[in-house]
C-alpha cells in the first residue's frame, strides 16, 4: 500500500476552493433575490445527499457524465476540442431508441445488448467523423464544426422522431417503448444500472491509457507542441482522427446507455445536456480521470438536489446551473492567479 | 543602474551590479550563458523588477515597472526571438503603439519611416509582410521600430547569432551610424571578437556579478589576442582550451549517406534547392555553410525526412531511403538535430524523461505493446543527465526550466544515446556560451571517431573549420563548392559564400 503524498493532493485544492466560493456567491445571490440561503443549501444538501433516494438518483445521473468524460479525456489531452458531444450523444440515443425495440425480440439478450450498444457507439463516431476528417486533413477548426454538427443533430433527431421513427400508437412523438426486460441490467441489489460501472471503468482505463501508453503519450505531445510531434515523425492527422472519433464513440455510448437504462425510448425535444455538463467537468478535473468521479457526483448531486428544492421553495431549477457556472468562473480565476503568483 | 540585485528562488541572477551607459557609445555586455546579462537588460526593459538597486535615466531616478515605462524613457530592446507580428506589414508593425485615434495615420508614418531609412541606410520595403522577410530583414525592422519610437538607447540581445558574416558587417555598420547620431547601443553577446571589434566599452559578467569594465582605450592598447585572453579569463572560472588534434581520419570508404541530384521544393512550392549531390563516409564530418539559413534548413529537413524529395535519390548504407518516413529513418540510425530546439526539438512543458523518448517512444525498451515502461525511461534519462553533465534537477524536471545550453546538450545526448550511424545537425551551438560550444563540438568529434558519419550545417566559420573533415558551401540554393579541410581557408570559403567561385 502506497502512502498518499500530500503534494499529489495539491491540484485538488483549486476545484474545492472554487466550489466553496461558488456556494458562497450563490448564497449572496439568493439573499439578493430574497431567499434564505441557509434554508436553500440546507434543503439542497439534505435532499441531495441526506436521503438515500437523493444519493441514488445522483449516482444514476453520474453514468452518462462518466462515459462522456472518458471520451473527452483523451480528446482534450490531445488538444482537440470536441464541443459537440451533445449531438453525438443524441445520435447514439436516437439510434438506440429506434433499433432496440426491433432487435429485442429477434436476438438473444447478450447479443442484442452488445449490438445496440455498438450501434450507439458507431452513431456517435459517425457524427464526429466529418469534423474529424476536416480537422485532420485541412486543419479546419473543430470547435466550430463539432458545434455546428451538434445543432444539426438536435434538429435531425427531432425530425426523425416526429417522422420516420415515430411510434404512431402513442400520442407524443417518440419511439416504441423498450420493455423492462430488454433494458440495461442493474447492479445487483440496487436500482443503479451497470452504466455507472462501465463509466468508471472506461474513465479510469482512459486515464491509464493517456498516462501510460504510447498512444496517450503521442496525444500529450501533440497537445503540448504539435511542431515537435510532427518533427519526431508522429502522424498528427491520424492522431487527430483517433482523438475525435474516440470522444464521439463514448458520447454515442452514453446516449445508448441513457435510452436503454433510464428512458426506455427516444422522445423529441429530449436533451439532457450531459455533454455541456461534461465539458466543464473535465476542465475542473484538470484532465485527471480520478478527479472526474467526485466532481461528476457533485454535479449530479446539484442537479438532483436542485430539482428537489425547486419544488419546496420558489427557487428555479436553473439556479444550480448558476452554481455550476460560478464554480467554473472561480476555477478559471484561481488558475490564473495560481500562474500569476507562481504557486505551482 | 546601480547595485542591481535580482534573485529567482534560489538563484542570484544579478548580485549588486553597477552598469552605466553614456550617450554615443557602443557598450558590450559579455558573459557566458546564465551570467545574468539578459536578466540585467530585462530589468532595464521593465520585464523584471529588481530586488534591490536603482535606475537613473539622464540623471533622474526612475522606476521602470513595465515595458511601456521603459519605452517612454527611450529604451528599446531587440530580442533574440523577435517580437514582430508576422501577418502585418513592416509599417504596420512599426506603428504598433501609435494607434491613437480610429484611423491609422499611414501617410505620416510613411514619411517618418522614409526619413529614418535615409538617415541610417536601413533599406526595407515597408509594405512587405513580416513573414516574408529574412531573419536579417526582421532584425532591421526591430531596429527601425526603436528608431520609430524616437528611443535613444538600443539594447540588442545576441544580434549576430542569427546572422551570416556578411550580414553582421551590415549590422555593425548600422550600429556605428547610430553611435555617430549620439545614440547608445548595448550589445549583449558572448562572442568576444565581435565585442572587441566594435565596442567603446565592455562590461563583463560572471555568475551574476560584474567582474570588469574595460574602456576602449585600454582595449585598443592591447593586441587582439591578449585582449581576448584577458576577457576569457574574466568570463570563465576555467579557460576553455581550444580543441587540439583535428577530426579523426576517415575509417571507411563506403558512403553512409549518398545524396544524388536531390531537389526540394520550398514552402510555397517554389524551387527550394537545385539538384544537390554529395556523400558522407563513416567517421567523416562534412561541414556545410552558406549565407542563407533557409538553404541549410531545407537540406537538413530533406535528409531528416521532414520534407519530401522532389527529384533525385537518397541512399543510406546502400539502401534507397528517398521515400522513407521520419520514424523509419530514425529507426535505421539517422538522427536529425534541428536548429529549432524549442519548437521542434522538444516539448518544453513536459518532463525531461518524457522528452527523452520523443522519437523512440515506440521502441523497446521504452515501451512494449504500446505500454510505456516508465521505470526504464526514467533511469535512462538519469543516465543521460549524468553522462552528459546536463544541469537539471532530475528526470522529472520540465524542459522549460533548463537553460538553452542544457536543452541543447539534452537533445544531443538523446540523439547520441540512440547510437546513430548518421547525425545531421543544424547549427548545434547557436546561441550558446563558449564552454558549452566547446563541449558540444568535442562530443561531435568524439562521436565521429566512433565511426559515425556527421553532417554539420552551420553558419559559424570557426565551428566549420574546427570540426569538419570536408567543407561544402551553399549559395543560391545549391552547393557550389566542396573542399577538404586542409585546402580550405577563410578567404576561399568566404568568397564561395557570396557566390564567387
Amino acid at each position: 500500500m502506497k502512502t498518499v503524498d500530500i503534494a499529489t493532493l495539491k491540484p485538488a485544492i483549486l476545484p474545492i476552493v472554487s466550489i466553496l466560493f461558488s456556494l458562497i456567491t450563490g448564497g449572496i445571490i439568493l439573499l439578493i433575490i430574497g431567499q434564505d440561503p441557509m434554508v436553500y443549501f440546507g434543503l439542497l444538501f439534505a435532499q441531495g445527499m441526506g436521503t438515500s433516494l437523493g444519493v441514488v438518483e445522483a449516482i444514476i445521473k453520474m453514468a452518462p457524465l462518466l462515459i462522456i468524460s472518458a471520451g473527452l479525456l483523451p480528446c482534450f489531452s490531445a488538444g482537440l476540442w470536441n464541443i459537440g458531444v451533445e449531438g453525438q450523444f443524441l445520435i447514439g440515443a436516437m439510434l438506440t431508441g429506434w433499433a432496440a425495440p426491433l432487435l429485442a425480440t429477434a436476438l438473444p439478450y447478450p447479443i442484442y445488448l452488445s449490438a445496440i450498444v455498438l450501434l450507439g457507439i458507431i452513431g456517435g463516431m459517425g457524427w464526429v467523423l466529418l469534423p474529424a476528417i476536416l480537422k485532420a486533413r485541412y486543419d479546419i477548426n473543430e470547435i466550430i464544426t463539432t458545434l455546428m454538427m451538434s445543432w444539426l443533430a438536435i434538429n435531425l433527431v427531432t425530425w426523425m422522431v416526429k417522422g420516420p421513427l415515430n411510434d404512431l400508437s402513442t400520442v407524443p412523438a417518440q419511439t416504441t417503448l423498450i420493455p423492462l426486460i430488454h433494458r440495461m441490467p442493474l447492479i445487483p441489489f440496487s436500482r443503479i444500472h451497470i452504466g455507472l460501472i462501465i463509466g468508471a471503468a472506461v474513465l479510469l482505463g482512459m486515464h491509464w491509457i493517456i498516462k501510460r501508453t504510447t498512444l496517450g503519450y503521442q496525444f500529450r505531445v501533440m497537445s503540448a507542441n504539435k511542431k515537435a510531434a510532427r518533427h519526431s515523425g508522429m502522424n498528427v492527422p491520424r492522431l487527430t482522427l483517433y482523438g475525435l472519433v474516440i470522444s464521439g464513440g463514448f458520447a454515442g455510448l452514453a446516449g445508448a446507455g441513457e435510452v436503454l437504462a433510464i428512458k426506455g425510448l427516444f422522445q423529441s425535444n429530449w436533451n439532457p445536456q450531459y455533454g455541456m455538463t461534461a465539458i466543464p467537468l473535465i476542465f475542473l478535473a484538470r484532465l485527471n480521470g480520478w478527479a472526474v468521479i467526485p466532481l461528476a457526483f457533485f454535479f449530479s448531486f446539484l442537479a438532483v438536489g436542485g430539482e428537489f428544492v425547486a419544488r419546496h421553495m420558489g427557487v428555479p431549477v436553473f439556479f444550480v446551473h448558476v452554481l455550476e457556472g460560478l464554480t467554473l468562473l472561480f476555477f478559471a480565476a484561481s488558475e490564473y492567479l495560481e500562474k500569476r503568483w507562481g504557486l505551482k | 543602474m546601480d547595485g542591481i540585485t535580482k534573485r529567482f528562488r534560489n538563484v542570484l541572477a544579478n548580485d549588486n551590479v553597477d552598469f552605466h551607459l553614456r550617450a554615443g557609445e557602443i557598450h558590450s555586455l559579455l558573459g557566458e550563458n546564465g551570467a545574468g546579462k539578459s536578466t540585467l537588460m530585462n530589468i532595464l526593459a521593465g520585464m523584471y523588477q529588481p530586488d534591490a538597486g536603482s535606475i537613473s535615466v539622464r540623471g533622474q531616478k526612475v522606476k521602470i515597472s513595465s515595458p511601456q515605462d521603459s519605452l517612454k524613457l527611450g529604451i528599446g530592446m531587440v530580442y533574440q526571438h523577435f517580437a514582430l507580428i508576422p501577418n502585418l506589414t513592416v509599417i504596420e508593425n512599426l506603428m504598433l503603439g501609435f494607434e491613437g485615434g480610429f484611423f491609422l495615420k499611414l501617410k505620416k508614418a510613411k514619411r517618418k519611416l522614409h526619413h529614418i531609412i535615409e538617415a541610417y541606410g536601413l533599406s526595407i520595403d515597408p509594405y512587405k509582410m513580416i513573414q516574408d522577410l529574412s531573419v536579417s530583414e526582421r532584425q532591421r525592422t526591430e531596429i527601425l521600430k526603436i528608431l520609430f519610437h524616437d528611443s535613444d538607447i538600443f539594447v540588442l540581445d545576441e544580434p549576430t547569432s542569427v546572422l551570416a558574416p556578411a550580414e553582421t558587417v551590415n549590422l555593425f555598420h548600422t550600429l556605428k551610424l547610430l553611435r555617430k547620431a549620439g545614440k547608445t547601443v548595448v550589445l549583449i553577446t558572448h562572442n568576444i571578437s565581435e565585442a572587441l571589434a566594435i565596442s567603446n566599452r565592455i562590461t563583463i559578467m560572471k555568475a551574476g556579478r560584474k567582474t570588469a569594465e574595460l574602456s576602449g582605450n585600454t582595449l585598443s592598447a592591447m593586441d587582439p589576442k591578449t585582449a581576448s585572453d584577458k576577457i576569457l579569463d574574466l568570463m570563465f572560472e576555467t579557460i576553455p582550451q581550444a580543441e587540439t588534434g583535428g577530426p579523426a581520419e576517415v575509417i571507411d570508404d563506403d558512403p553512409v549517406l549518398e545524396v544524388k541530384k536531390v531537389e526540394v521544393l520550398g514552402n510555397r512550392g517554389q524551387i527550394g534547392l537545385k539538384p544537390i549531390s554529395f556523400s558522407i563516409k563513416k567517421g567523416e564530418i562534412v561541414g556545410i555553410t552558406g549565407v542563407a539559413g533557409e538553404d541549410r534548413r531545407l537540406l537538413a529537413e530533406v535528409l531528416g525526412g521532414q520534407r519530401q524529395v522532389a527529384a533525385g535519390q537518397l541512399f543510406y548504407l546502400g539502401r534507397d531511403i528517398t521515400q522513407t518516413g521520419i520514424t523509419q529513418r530514425f529507426e535505421l540510425g539517422i538522427s536529425y538535430i534541428t536548429d529549432d530546439r524549442i519548437n521542434e526539438g522538444c516539448v518544453p512543458d513536459m518532463k525531461l524523461s518524457e522528452n527523452s523518448i520523443l522519437q523512440s517512444y515506440n521502441r523497446h525498451p521504452n515501451s512494449r505493446l504500446g505500454i510505456l515502461n516508465r521505470q526504464n525511461i526514467r533511469s535512462s534519462t538519469c543516465d543521460l543527465i549524468s553522462r552528459f553533465g546536463i544541469r537539471a534537477t532530475g528526470p522529472d524536471a520540465l524542459v522549460s526550466t533548463l537553460s538553452g545550453g542544457n536543452i541543447q546538450k539534452f537533445i544531443l545526448a538523446r540523439s547520441l544515446g540512440g547510437k546513430p550511424n548518421l547525425i545531421i545537425c543544424s547549427s548545434p551551438t547557436y546561441g550558446l556560451d563558449a564552454v558549452t560550444v566547446r563541449f558540444i563540438q568535442k562530443l561531435l568529434k568524439k562521436e565521429s571517431r566512433r565511426g559515425t558519419a556527421i553532417l554539420l550545417l552551420t553558419p559559424d566559420l570557426d565551428e566549420l573549420f574546427s570540426c569538419s573533415t570536408r567543407i561544402g558551401v551553399m549559395f543560391n540554393r545549391e552547393i557550389i563548392g566542396f573542399m577538404d579541410r586542409c585546402e580550405a581557408t577563410t578567404e576561399k570559403v568566404g568568397k564561395l559564400m557570396v557566390g564567387i567561385c
